[in-house]
């Protein structure tokens, strides 16, 4: 315990909790090129807050997002604030792209040079004269076309208004200015994700003591908004259920020993698990502490056993205690690690690790309970008879009786009940299960969405090819399609990089067009003269245009001038491979864009579509483990006990889980992978409290004693485990919810079954 | 009239504020009594129209670019700036719209606000983007308008307004060196907008 502590301090003190959900997805499941675009899009989109301040003016708009940003900046969470844009990165932007002005032509102006060249002149002219026409125009001299202005406005289709250089976005009666930020690190640690909910909490406050308002989205706070809500729900459970416990085993044992003893044990086990996990994983997941700190709840069963057998003998000695109920000790603890090894045979890396971290953490308690508890209870002896014995007593007794009495209907009744149940049961996969996010928190999210057209969505395409101008071939066939589903509304806007760059191919297209459309033509110099430029300046056109003839713009080049959000777009090449992805937003029909994966080499990326998937395989394979896990035990029972009896025991916690099942059928409760852990603690736990009746019977000296001090064992555990998890039921996060619930009927019904194992109807006392 | 279209890129370096509009905070309100005054001459009107003649003196073109149409101003709606000759074109403008023969675009929000200021006479609201001088002669009264923010003292030299009980003339200096004159005539003040106008007004939503 000592080496435990030591080991502890060191590992704990590190970094050791994840709390993202694609830790939680085997890497071999996915194909290493969407993994990588995925964790490349998840790094980006994990990063990103998005922050806008509201006021009645802009210029109030303005002032509470620069007070904003300095707030930001001191907290020291954000590696990247964005108020105003990059003006600098702009114009240099605009340098390194004019020498290849004629070769970079916008679809738009493809199409008018091609149909009737003269139009491209008109709209020139309609801007030149408008009063608005200043900055289109403003480079006529170099680039009397205003090619690269066309080219740039094709670019950004989402017009933003400016003011002062910041984004100004504005709805019917408020202006807002927007503040992006990027967080330092994209794993979301909970510390952190702690400290980003306090600020944007401050941050509100102030902003609407000044009079505005703020909205702030983004993926870190649905995650710290997540498990801030998870944390506080089991933190108030925990509290109910432990003073629940701590009234329980005070009115039972009338000593605090118990109460103490049981939490060292089961705190030992938690730190030894906690402590092994972390040194095998590096990390544990938050839903492994969850479900594994409930798995080592069995564990309690031990203590509990151990305390309950002094009521049934007067002189009892906790060596001698330890002697009797050794044998079920040991088969339980057997009984328990064979049906968690199952899942360590899983490809799931959150299965592993929950099997390890309950397995260790069993073994802590079980060590605990079994070296230390016959020193720590010397002298420890319940002279009393609390009313919860001789109601377990006179239960154990008398239930069976009444149920083997009347199983001509009951067992017909059952049998219907639970076929009826099962047969109800429908699994729910969907992975946003696991999220509920506040209304709140998804409203302001809307909200956004509607004031900013370029949210983007989780839902991305990943186009590839053999090369570069194979890729951009296949690109441009989904941007088509993408355009049409565009004007349908499926989406309202879409970006992708061969939009940008046209292929090399296509370039020297563009430069033919405008060669026979206008230079060659003479339109052009019919147009400029018209408009009163020098002969000499036409002379110089012509001759600039004859000189980029040649000129070709290699896409790695052409990423060197474009913005870091189009970079990150472009996956690179290999030797005969290259992709990108493709991003979307405001997307209100995601079934008529995944079909376009139809298309060569466009693969639909819809992660939560794609971890539900998984989550229903994995409920699938961990379904099989369960029954696994049930024959196990069957089996090491039958060797140990018989056959017969390794029935008559294994059938508690399998007619307790079907029981279970068939409540969640009829209640219409949520079935899916997280139920099956709760099953497997129902099969610990009721296969524990079959043992330790079935090993009473063993005890020849005196028979009701044991079975009396047995039952209350039996009692008092499901007691405590309907408190510690049952009322988990309560919970509002949904898998949550269902874990509780199922644990409650599956418990319940092992405790009502668990008597008739070793009940000898012959021997029962006649009813008083 | 000096303004672009705008949108989140840019075309011309030396252009490239010309973007970030106007206003930094009223710190002081130069020539108050001048505006006031001169505010006190102006005609209020609800509805103004009229005609335009434009000219666009561009240094490296040899000849000026010339531009005339009609104008429509209403106080709540905004503006209407429909060029006939020699392209036709209709330019729609409030204070958080604006749109184009080439669409809807978004504009500053201070963008609106300027113009119709400049086409209302509505003087006081200029002081928040500008230093105002001017003076006020008998006949006509000329202002000068420089801009207090620091973007755009890059781009514009000055803006002259210059009127009697009308605003007459609009003159923007670049500092390129290159200006645009826009004149106003035939300004009348109708109590009612025709049926072509308030369809017109109706493509902006309020």
């Amino acid at each position: 315990m000592l080496i435990m502590g030591v080991l502890g301090r060191q590992v704990l003190t590190k970094d050791w909790l994840e709390t993202g959900f694609l830790a939680l997805l085997p890497i071999t499941e996915q194909n290493p090129e969407i993994a990588k675009a995925v964790q490349q899009h998840n790094e980006r989109l994990n990063k990103k807050v998005i922050w806008l301040t509201g006021a009645v003016t802009s210029k109030e708009a303005i002032a509470q997002a620069q007070q904003l940003k300095q707030r930001l900046q001191a907290s020291g969470l954000f590696s990247k604030l964005m108020l105003e844009l990059p003006q600098q990165q702009m114009i240099k932007q605009y340098q390194q792209l004019f020498p290849y002005r004629y070769q970079l032509l916008d679809a738009k102006t493809k199409q008018t040079l091609s149909n009737n060249p003269k139009d491209l002149l008109s709209q020139n002219l309609e801007s030149l004269y408008s009063p608005l026409g200043q900055l289109l125009t403003a480079d006529l001299e170099h680039d009397p076309l205003l090619l690269l202005g066309r080219y740039f406005k094709a670019q950004n289709p989402v017009m933003l208004s400016l003011e002062k250089g910041k984004v100004i976005l504005h709805d019917a009666n408020q202006f807002w200015a927007l503040l992006v930020s990027d967080l330092e690190d994209s794993h979301l640690q909970l510390d952190k994700l702690e400290a980003l909910l306090a600020l944007v909490n401050s941050s509100s406050s102030q902003v609407q003591t000044d009079g505005g308002q703020l909205l702030v989205t983004g993926m870190p706070l649905f995650t710290a908004s997540g498990s801030d809500s998870a944390k506080q729900e089991i933190s108030t459970v925990g509290v109910g259920s432990s003073i629940g416990i701590i009234i329980l085993l005070l009115l039972t044992f009338r000593s605090l020993r118990p109460l103490l003893l049981s939490s060292l044990a089961l705190g030992s086990g938690l730190l030894a698990a906690l402590v092994a996990s972390v040194l095998v994983f590096g990390k544990i997941h938050i839903l492994t502490l969850v479900f594994g700190a409930s798995l080592i709840g069995v564990a309690d069963d031990y203590a509990i056993h151990f305390f309950c057998d002094s009521f049934g003998t007067k002189t009892w000695r906790p060596q001698q205690a330890l002697f009797y109920i050794f044998p079920g000790l040991v088969i339980g603890l057997l009984t328990n690690l064979l049906s968690y090894a199952g899942l360590v045979f899983s490809p799931f890396p959150g299965l592993q690790e929950v099997a390890l971290f309950s397995a260790v953490g069993l073994l802590g308690a079980w060590l605990t309970v079994v070296l230390l508890f016959p020193l720590l209870l010397t002298g420890f002896r319940s002279a009393h008879k609390p009313v919860i014995l001789k109601i377990a007593n006179y239960w154990q007794q008398y239930w069976p009786v009444w149920l083997l009495k009347n199983k001509r209907w009951l067992l017909p009744f059952f049998i219907l009940f639970i076929g009826g149940g099962l047969w109800q049961i429908s699994p729910r996969d969907d992975i946003r299960l696991l999220q509920s996010a506040p209304t709140e928190l998804l409203k302001t999210a809307d909200k956004v969405k509607q004031l900013l057209p370029m949210y983007q969505e989780n839902q991305f395409f990943l186009v590839s090819g053999l090369n570069i101008e194979d890729w951009h071939k296949n690109e441009q066939q989904l941007l088509k399609q993408l355009a049409l589903l565009t004007q349908q509304l499926v989406l309202t806007h879409y970006q992708g990089l061969s939009d940008y760059w046209p292929s090399e191919q296509e370039q020297q297209e563009n430069y033919q067009l405008l060669d026979k459309s206008l230079y060659n033509s003479g339109l052009i110099n019919q147009y400029m003269t018209d408009l009163g430029f020098s002969d000499k300046a036409v002379k110089t056109e012509q001759n600039q245009f004859a000189l980029a003839g040649n000129h070709l713009f290699s896409l790695p080049s052409w990423l060197e001038t474009t913005d870091d959000i189009k970079q990150q777009q472009w996956l690179g090449c290999d030797t005969n491979h290259c992709s990108s992805m493709v991003s979307l937003m405001g997307i209100t029909d995601l079934s008529r864009l995944s079909t376009l994966q139809n298309l060569p080499g466009v693969i639909w990326v819809d992660q939560a579509e794609q971890f539900s998937s998984l989550f229903a395989r994995y409920r699938v394979s961990v379904s099989i483990l369960l029954i696994v896990a049930y024959l196990f035990v069957f089996a090491g029972l039958g060797l140990k006990f018989g056959w017969r009896n390794a029935l008559s025991i294994t059938s508690i916690p399998v007619v307790a889980a079907l029981f279970s099942l068939a409540m969640m059928g009829w209640f219409d409760q949520l079935f899916s992978l997280f139920n099956l852990f709760a099953l497997l603690l129902v099969l610990g736990i009721g296969v524990d409290d079959a043992i330790f009746f079935f090993m009473a019977e063993k005890v020849k000296e005196d028979i009701d004693d044991k079975r009396a001090s047995t039952s209350l064992a039996v009692t008092l555990s499901a007691l405590t485990t309907l408190l510690a998890f049952g009322l988990l039921a309560v919970s509002s996060t949904e898998i949550v919810h269902a874990f509780g619930f199922t644990v409650a009927t599956g418990i319940l019904m092992a405790l009502l079954l668990s008597p008739l194992v070793g009940h000898k109807a012959a021997e029962a006392p006649p009813l008083p | 009239m000096f303004f672009c279209r705008n949108s989140a890129h840019q075309q011309l370096i030396n252009y490239v504020s010309i973007i970030v509009l106007l206003f930094i905070p009223v710190t002081q309100s130069y020539g108050t009594e001048l505006l006031a005054d001169i505010t006190s001459r102006l005609l209020k009107a609800p509805i103004s129209q009229g005609t335009f003649q434009q000219e666009k003196h561009l240094k490296i073109l040899s000849r000026p670019l010339m531009s005339s149409g009609l104008f429509t101003y209403d106080q709540s709606k905004g503006v209407i700036w429909k060029t006939l000759v020699p392209v036709p074109s209709l330019l729609l403008v409030n204070e958080s719209q604006l749109i184009s023969g080439q669409g809807e675009q978004n504009a500053p929000a201070a963008f609106g606000k300027v113009f119709k200021a400049m086409l209302g006479g509505d003087l006081n609201e200029l002081t928040e983007g500008f230093l105002i001088t001017g003076e006020n002669i008998k006949s006509t009264w000329h202002l000068q308008l420089k801009p207090k923010d620091e973007f755009l003292q890059k781009i514009i030299n000055t803006i002259t307004l210059s009127g009697d009980i009308e605003l007459r003339t609009l003159e923007l200096q670049e500092v390129t060196g290159n200006y645009t004159r826009i004149d106003f005539t035939q300004i009348t003040h109708p109590t009612q907008l025709s049926t072509e106008q308030e369809t017109d007004f109706e493509r902006l939503s309020p």
